[in-house]
């Protein structure tokens, strides 16, 4: 059968237990509800069509199913990974602390280049905040990394994140397909430009419930 | 749903889905036209929804399915955790399902044509 997408992207949900990171998949969509069944087994994967610059994307969208409760992820789940969502939940300081560690596991496992994103979830309960949006904006500067609050129970930036992450996957999918169709003067092994984000960061976006 | 719609005027010609697929609860694509075809397949599917007690067991048999080659075809769909050797369809949007089982041995996947809509 022909091929009905342009692009297919593999994304990982990451990060410590009771983030939300379930509700994050759940919640890119519409409206929720509990089906007795399909909750109770659980979901392993969903794939989803989206449409970027008039391309027919399909996204893969993995949740760890439990994994990160034992603070690390195997090699197998990282296997053909494009893209990963960092979540930490912004009423947990430990979550927040645990980006570093998970981002570590990344590095260790995953494809080098592979695109992250830092996700400061559960933006809405302003009351119990313990993270603040400076640091987990400070954090995504000094790793080079691009950051949002989202909070999936009032459905704030889920979706904008993960078309911000596809969209960043496509540019660096077609800088690669660009390279490789007009490749560098000069013999020898090609090193990659590092870029480096020197760009101001107008795409941190608030948490708009304020 | 279903009981309207009785296969031969949901098919093409050459046996394929004539009508988009859509979930029954939400506006959700499930398929595009002409990405299925339609087979003649037992198998047991659990209720979308339980009864009560006593009942969480109970399963539907259906024959009458959408088949879906490559997992990729599916415009938007949910993939639950493995039971058994089959992973249960649902709708990636509101996650009412299952709307069908996917095959982990042959990769195929398949869509109960009475748990869908089609449009």
């Amino acid at each position: 059968m022909a091929k009905t997408y342009d692009y297919l992207f593999k994304l990982l949900l990451i990060g410590d237990s009771g983030v939300g990171k379930t509700s994050i998949l759940f919640r890119f969509s519409e409206d929720a509800y509990n089906s007795t069944f399909i909750s109770t087994i659980g979901i392993d994967f969903k794939i989803r069509n989206i449409e970027l610059d008039g391309k027919k994307i399909k996204l893969q969208i993995w949740d760890t199913a439990g994994q990160e409760r034992f603070r690390t992820i195997t090699t197998a789940y990282y296997r053909g990974a494009m893209g990963i969502m960092l979540v930490y939940d912004v009423t947990n300081e430990k979550s927040f602390e645990n980006l570093k560690n998970w981002i570590r596991n990344i590095e260790e496992n995953a494809s080098s280049d592979v695109e992250r994103m830092i996700l400061g979830n559960k933006c809405e309960l302003t009351e119990k905040r313990q993270v603040y949006k400076e640091r987990g904006e400070q954090l995504a500067v000094e790793y080079g990394i691009k950051f949002m609050e989202t909070s999936a129970k009032s459905s704030i930036n889920v979706e904008e994140a993960f078309y911000t992450l596809a969209r960043d996957i496509k540019a660096k999918m077609e800088k690669k397909l660009k390279e490789a169709s007009n490749p560098p003067k000069g013999g020898g092994h090609q090193l990659k430009s590092s870029e480096p984000q020197r760009k101001p960061p107008s795409w941190i976006t608030r948490c708009s419930i304020l | 749903m279903s009981e309207e719609n009785p296969e031969s005027l949901l098919k093409n010609d050459a046996g394929k889905n004539k009508d988009k697929v859509f979930c029954t609860f939400c506006p959700s694509k499930v398929l595009n036209q002409g990405s299925a075809t339609f087979v003649n397949i037992q198998f047991s599917l659990p209720y979308m929804q339980r009864k009560g007690d006593g009942q969480a067991d109970e399963r539907e048999s259906i024959s009458d399915y959408w088949l879906v080659e490559d997992m990729y075809t599916f415009e938007n769909i949910g993939v639950s955790n493995t039971v058994e050797n089959v992973k249960y369809l649902a709708c990636a949007d509101c996650e009412r399902g299952p709307i069908g089982w996917h095959d982990l041995k042959t990769k195929k996947s398949y869509i109960a044509l009475s748990r869908v809509k089609h449009a």
